[in-house]
């Protein structure tokens, strides 16, 4: 263990500070000891809960399951005190009141000053590996080996490099590793900040001296405390127990159950003397089927052609051709996208860079909706397709080539900031495969392993040392020793037609650019060697040949010595040549603006134009044995603590067969597959049970479980436990097909019933947990976009591909660019975590950091500004009316026929019909009065009559009944 | 007949009404777990009595350097040009540009009653130290801007969680049903660093989003159209809006969300006068323009903006947030022109603001706020050509508080004798959002949002006390 880093920090503490005086003492038998006789040690003494003893400060450092109690000298990283700061322990009592939390703060602040608790034990290769790994590994590591030098293991070390072996077992101040770090020359001061290494800490060079000193010791794994059995509550929680297929009940009102979905849902029913309500009408359920399987109303044609079909079985064949259209991929697959977390843009940092890529996921998934991909195949893609195809040698990429790749984007969806070099510290990238967990565990695993990420799981039976096994599983592709940044790690793997397509529609323009970057050079180099020389003439003579040599040597080929030379003389080396960013050209030779600056605008114009080269932001082994993992304490990726291997969650693993990882060909592991095939395990308590309750959250408003995301033990209790197995166990036997479930739950009487709420049934069903009458809903913010595409005629239904642009207008609405066929589907819009599109975003579109489980809806004022004042909704409506009378000149009652049928996918009533020409007239003569006042130059009948059809429409657009699904 | 249940009475009640019965239903819905129907930001009893009704927090962009400002090192004057202790310098970010220890270069000056020092940078602000608690003894988590950022206004270094104004007005609601509860203000001459992630809802309903106003033109987005028709057109459409989604609630009976809908585009149509009204600074005096630094071309903005927070919190927005000129405090390489240049802009309109809300006996009830992400280093931070700033320094630095049931002319905490690190009464980000919310009369600890099964608060799983010593 990693924790005799405390004790040196103890015997160093003091030489840290500057000197600086303490007023602080405290001792531990007289001011913390009676503290803890009087709320820990029963508890934590005999027996030791979570293997923990308070009643001696050697039993204290020691400490418990979770490590060492406290950091002596650091209170705010003490365990301890953060237990009873927060009042989380002592375990049921009043929190400590303040005088005896700063009695203990103190005695850890002081014990870090005087060293008291500074105890002879013994470093071994299990206390210095971190360290190797923190601080050497990025240059003498798996990926390069600087100077010939590997420091990962002790025979390695032993062995040393070009300069010779970097230790020497007993002798310290004769260890070149040694020697190097503590002259300040490793890890190369120069290199610190875009390499993101820290120096070792004094305490941490304190190990390696006393490892060394005592002969360098090999590795002496401690053996983990045992963990705690699980309780029988746990055991037996239902959640955590594989579905058994229940027997389909008897209910009274046998001719309302069409299948067995009906019947458990109509013996609760019945049970409070409730049914279900009337089936709903014909084209209330054509447009509820419409606006839940492909996100649109239906067109008037397809309106018409429902009507017309008579004969039984006309909504089951309405539901098949849904199924079948690709409108339904971009529907569901946005559901899909919600629980991923999918953007197109890193997120974490200012800059928000935009992920070029990520965009084949999302087709992946749309293409993988649309073919019903079943689940369990769905998910070991998502987790291992670089392990199931085997991409480096496969004969020709195609198409499922790319799409299994692609489908490992799963994991690289959240937030990373990594690539920026001031975000990407070790922690921020322990935090960005911690995202990643969140989002496997949340949208497929229905518990929050999350929470053990710092400690034991409050409420379910995972523990801390469980989460980091989970993880560890992962470590192969998503290493934080040996990171790739998000903006490098890809593969190149493309159809050949694509990249082909690409290098001659790039070629071109590549050729402008090139042509204009070397009039650029020849613009700015002269510059540079006129101000280099300049500034060299300053310097005394022997350094200029040096210097100048530095200056043309690009920075990663300079040698050892060059590399001093430019940490020494930055300031004189700061002058940028053409390669340089323009910011600082110009600022460094003002002179070129006017001729220089217009050349760059328009080499970076051109360069945008480029269309990248096919890649895949997969998720991939990165070959060769990953970095050890560790038990992070408190998720702190500087406070190592055991070592762990890669497992999987006791409490789900009971009835499965165990994890075990058979690498499927030599370069890589098989830990993600062995993982992918533990989950999709049709005896897997969980996988089944939360798919079929999100598709079925989907369908009818709220899940049967309405944690959807959390089925442990304090995630709500299923309303219908045995539809909820039934369904789970009926899902895996129909082979994991989700368009099989999706006919199974839209051909039930449940969902067949009207939405109007009868009293008895608000009475008894207020929150209509039994399903006593469909529930009404909101368009979601998608549907809602393209519903209005759709209806009126605005909509480009071109699919795939690269997501279109999104701007920031003037007034600061973020709209989505037209294209020359209209608006695409807002699953194809740029999703920049910065730039989310002001209509999707009122209508609550999650932010997704890093993903949604499940959608809240709001009612808001600004909704209501967005739809009556936002332009494009206004410039739509207008372009339906014109449309409108175009097709139907001088026929208003028509055209208004015709605007009920495309909006709200019904005729008018009669009297709506009369109040509509009503209407018409009206806004007709106050457009006419506007027109004459503006001194509109065109034909003020027919463009008032037309405004007039446009403001009814976009009323129509405002109207709940066009937002609301009944 | 059925008795209408409490929500069915949240959901119809009109807007303003605060009777007794109100008061007392209110006080039935103050379960911990306590999962809401709908989200609205109607007024909602605190979980006590709170000494604050509303916030006005002035953001810092950057992290304005503390022992330039509020606390005094005479100690960083002997070390002067000493090298820094490596586990400092370890924790610089730009580990590239270590200088030595800096002092000062500015005086420090006792001022008020209390005869707290601060720089003579803030004359103004030293005439109303009497009525702040500067806490001296902040520290944070992280060495970027925008990790910190996320931390200052959602209580963790990664984005994605809500605002701190979003948290408030879910507890809440606000006072006044025609403005958004929680406004925020930001500067034209640059947007902030993580932009509209700083004032997002995150997994709390939309409705807590904190809405931007505008310096110039409609104040909120779509306000008004683009293209303005004149009344009678606009009132035509509406009328129809309303006749049609009448017409469908009527035939829809038990959907309150469909009353919610309709009074929406009433809130909508109200709020297009009242965000005018309020955004319109014409009616002031002459006199509080003046003081407000309206008059002074390098304080008018910044006055205008916080002379407007002031008229919002009068007519009961809940919580304003005023951000500043991108990253105006993050001096790195020019510490005096860029520090003079922040001051000079923020000075007289800040005292300003404490002056007229304490003349207007709004003080009491506002929690004036004012802090950065993180203060800065003790050390410099060396440049080209000579120039010197600071780098980050979030491990110590200075926020403050006024009004609001805080104590005036008080100062709580310090720092190491070089000003680097909080050591003595300590306080975290979290501590600081459970003073804040304390105040207000949320309970840190109760004030709680069912996530992913997880009831989340803003001050999160971390350990977080209420500061006391600094409370009336």
């Amino acid at each position: 263990m990693f924790g005799h880093r405390s004790v040196l920090v103890a015997v160093l503490g003091g030489l840290l500070s500057l000197g600086l005086q303490s007023t602080l003492a405290a001792d531990f038998e007289s001011d913390v000891l009676p503290i803890l006789e009087e709320h820990c040690l029963i508890c934590h003494m005999e027996p030791a809960q979570a293997g923990l003893r308070l009643d001696t400060p050697a039993s204290i450092l020691e400490g418990g399951h979770s490590g060492p109690a406290i950091v002596p000298g650091v209170p705010d990283d003490s365990l301890l005190l953060l237990q009873v700061v927060s009042g989380q322990m002592p375990f049921g009592e009043e929190k400590l009141p303040d005088a005896k939390i700063d009695a203990i703060r103190d005695w850890i602040d002081e014990s870090g000053r005087s060293g008291q608790l500074a105890q002879a034990t013994v470093a071994t290769e299990t206390d210095v590996l971190p360290i190797f790994q923190m601080r050497c590994g990025l240059c003498h590591g798996k990926r390069r080996q600087e100077g010939g030098l590997d420091l990962r293991t002790l025979a390695s070390r032993l062995k040393g490099g070009e300069s010779g072996p970097a230790l020497v077992p007993g002798d310290p101040d004769n260890s070149l590793v040694l020697q190097r770090v503590v002259a300040g020359e490793m890890p190369p001061p120069d290199m610190l900040f875009e390499s993101r290494v820290k120096p070792p800490t004094d305490a941490e060079v304190a190990v390696l001296r006393k490892w060394i000193a005592e002969g360098a010791l090999a590795a002496a794994e401690k053996a983990l405390p045992e963990e705690a059995p699980l309780s029988n509550a746990d055991r037996t929680h239902w959640a955590f127990q594989a579905p058994v297929r229940p027997a389909v009940p008897e209910v009274s009102n046998g001719d309302r159950v069409r299948n067995p979905i009906d019947a458990f849902l109509l013996r609760e029913l019945e049970a409070k003397g409730l049914g279900f309500a009337p089936p709903a009408d014909k084209l209330t359920l054509m447009r509820r089927a419409h606006l839940d399987l492909v996100g649109m109303p239906p067109k008037p044609e397809e309106i018409d052609e429902f009507l017309a079909d008579a004969a039984p079985g006309a909504y089951e064949r309405l539901v098949d051709r849904l199924l079948d259209s690709e409108d339904y991929g971009e529907r569901w697959a946005q559901v899909w996208l919600d629980v991923a977390g999918y953007s197109d843009s890193e997120g974490v940092i200012d800059e928000d860079r935009e992920r070029l890529h990520a965009w084949r996921y999302r087709d992946y998934v749309i293409r993988a909706f649309n073919a019903d991909r079943p689940y369990d195949r769905f998910l070991v893609e998502q987790l291992a397709g670089d392990e199931v195809v085997d991409y480096e040698n496969v004969e020709s990429v195609t198409q499922d080539v790319v799409d299994t790749l692609a489908a490992t984007g799963f994991l690289r969806l959240t937030p990373d900031g990594t690539y920026s070099t001031a975000n990407a510290s070790l922690q921020e990238k322990f935090n960005v495969v911690a995202d990643a967990m969140q989002v496997l565990s949340s949208a497929v695993m229905g518990v929050t392993v999350g929470c053990a990420r710092c400690h034991d799981h409050k409420y379910d039976p995972l523990s801390q040392r469980e989460y980091y096994s989970l993880s560890s599983i992962f470590q192969s592709a998503l290493d934080p020793y040996d990171w790739v940044p998000p903006t490098e790690r890809f593969l190149e793997v493309g159809l050949d037609s694509e990249r082909k397509a690409a290098e001659s529609a790039n070629k071109p323009l590549e050729e402008q650019i090139e042509r204009l970057q070397a009039e650029f050079r020849e613009l700015v180099n002269p510059h540079f060697e006129r101000e280099l020389e300049r500034r060299l003439a300053e310097m005394p003579e022997d350094l200029r040949e040096p210097l100048r040599a530095v200056a043309r040597t690009p920075r990663m080929e300079r040698s050892p010595e060059q590399r001093r030379l430019a940490h020494e003389h930055k300031e004189l080396l700061q002058v940028p040549n053409a390669d340089g960013e323009w910011h600082q050209i110009a600022e460094a030779f003002p002179e070129l603006k006017d001729t220089a600056g217009p050349l760059n605008t328009r080499i970076k114009a051109l360069k945008k134009d480029l269309i990248p080269l096919p890649k895949i932001r997969a998720v991939y082994d990165m070959g060769g044995d990953p970095s050890p993992t560790y038990l992070l304490q408190r998720g702190d990726a500087q406070s190592i603590g055991h070592r762990v291997r890669p497992g999987t969650p006791r409490i789900l693993s009971a009835s499965l067969t165990a994890y075990e990882a058979a690498p499927p060909r030599n370069s890589t592991s098989g830990n993600r597959l062995a993982f992918a095939k533990w989950l999709t395990d049709p005896q897997h308590p969980l996988t089944a049970r939360v798919m079929a309750n999100r598709l079925w959250l989907n369908h009818f408003g709220q899940g049967l479980v309405s944690t959807p995301s959390d089925f442990g033990l304090t995630g709500a209790a299923p309303t219908h436990p045995e539809l909820l197995d039934w369904l789970a166990t009926e899902f895996v036997a129909r082979g994991w097909s989700i368009k099989e479930m999706h006919r199974l739950m839209m051909t039930s009487a449940a969902y067949r019933q009207s939405s109007r709420v009868e009293s008895a049934a608000a009475q008894a069903d207020p929150d209509n947990v039994l399903l006593s009458r469909m529930p009404m809903r909101r368009m979601d913010a998608e549907v809602l976009h393209d519903s209005i595409l759709r209806v009126t005629g605005r909509l480009d239904e071109t699919r795939f591909g690269r997501p279109a642009r999104v701007t920031k207008q003037e007034n600061g609405e973020i709209v989505a660019d037209g294209t020359e066929k209209g608006w695409r589907r807002a699953i194809y819009l740029l999703k920049k975590r910065r730039l989310p599109v002001t209509l999707l975003e009122v209508f609550d579109a999650p932010k997704l950091a890093p993903n949604c489980t499940e959608r809240r809806e709001s009612t808001v004022a600004p909704q209501a500004l967005q739809m009556m004042n936002g332009e494009t909704q206004i410039e739509h409506s207008r372009y339906l009316a014109g449309r409108l009378i175009d097709e139907r000149p001088d026929q208003a009652r028509d055209q208004v026929a015709a605007l009920y049928r495309t909006v709200l996918s019904r005729p008018p009533s009669a009297g709506e019909a009369e109040a509509a020409e009503a209407d018409l007239a009206t806004l007709k003569e106050s457009w006419l009065a506007h027109l004459e006042d503006a001194r509109h130059p065109g034909p003020r009948q027919s463009t008032a009559a037309w405004m007039a059809l446009g403001s009814f429409a976009h009323a129509m657009l405002n109207s709940a009944e066009f937002l609301y699904i009944d | 007949m059925k008795q209408p249940n409490r929500r069915d009475f949240f959901s119809r009640i009109g807007d303003g009404v605060h009777g007794a019965a109100l008061a007392w239903l209110l006080q039935q819905d103050l379960g911990a777990s306590e999962v809401r129907r709908t989200y609205d930001q109607k007024p909602r009893a605190p979980h006590y009595e709170p000494q604050a009704k509303s916030v006005i927090h002035l953001f810092m962009n950057g992290g304005p350097s503390q022992v330039d400002l509020f606390d005094p090192k005479p100690e960083l004057e002997k070390h002067a040009g000493a090298a820094a202790p490596r586990d400092i310098v370890n924790q610089l970010e730009f580990t590239d540009e270590v200088g030595t220890l800096m002092p000062s270069p500015y005086k420090f000056s006792k001022r008020g009653q209390s005869g707290i020092e601060i720089s003579d940078l803030l004359p103004s602000l030293g005439g109303v130290v009497d009525d702040i608690t500067f806490i001296r003894s902040m520290h944070g988590e992280h060495f970027n801007h925008e990790p910190s950022l996320y931390l200052m206004h959602s209580g963790r270094t990664l984005p994605g969680r809500p605002a701190l104004g979003a948290w408030v007005v879910y507890g809440l609601g606000t006072e006044n049903q025609n403005l958004p509860g929680y406004v925020v203000l930001d500067d034209p001459k640059g947007y902030p660093i993580n932009d509209l992630q700083n004032w997002q809802s995150g997994w709390l309903p939309q409705v807590y989003q904190g809405t931007k106003f505008r310096a110039e033109g409609p104040p909120v987005l779509n306000l008004r159209r683009q293209q303005e028709l004149p009344s009678p057109l606009v009132e035509a459409e509406r009328a129809l809006v309303r006749r049609l989604n009448r017409t469908h609630r009527d035939a829809r009976p038990h959907q309150p969300q469909l009353d919610a809908r309709i009074e929406s585009y009433e809130l909508a149509a109200r709020m297009q006068l009242a965000a005018t009204d309020v955004a319109d600074l014409s009616s002031e005096s002459e006199e509080t323009k003046e003081m407000y630094g309206m008059n002074d071309e390098r304080t008018r903005a910044y006055g205008a903006r916080l002379l407007l927070a002031r008229r919002m919190i009068e007519r009961g927005v809940r919580f304003v947030q005023v951000f500043i000129e991108y990253q105006i405090w993050d001096n790195h390489l020019n510490l005096d022109r860029e520090l003079r240049y922040a001051c000079e802009k923020t000075d007289k309109p800040v005292a300003a603001l404490i002056r007229d809300l304490k003349q207007r006996g709004l003080l009491d009830s506002t929690l004036v706020i004012w802090g950065g992400e993180f203060g800065r280093m003790p050390l410099a931070q060396v440049g080209q050509a000579g120039t010197s700033g600071r780098d980050h320094g979030p491990a110590g630095f200075t926020m403050w508080m006024a009004g609001g049931g805080v104590k005036g002319g008080h100062i709580h905490g310090a720092t190491d004798e070089i000003g680097h690190k909080a050591v003595e009464n300590r306080v975290s980000v979290h501590d600081f959002h459970a003073t804040m919310l304390h105040q207000l009369g949320l309970d840190p600890e109760k004030l709680v949002f069912n996530v992913h099964g997880l009831d989340e608060r803003l001050i999160g799983q971390y350990p977080a006390r209420v500061v006391k010593e600094i409370l009336t």
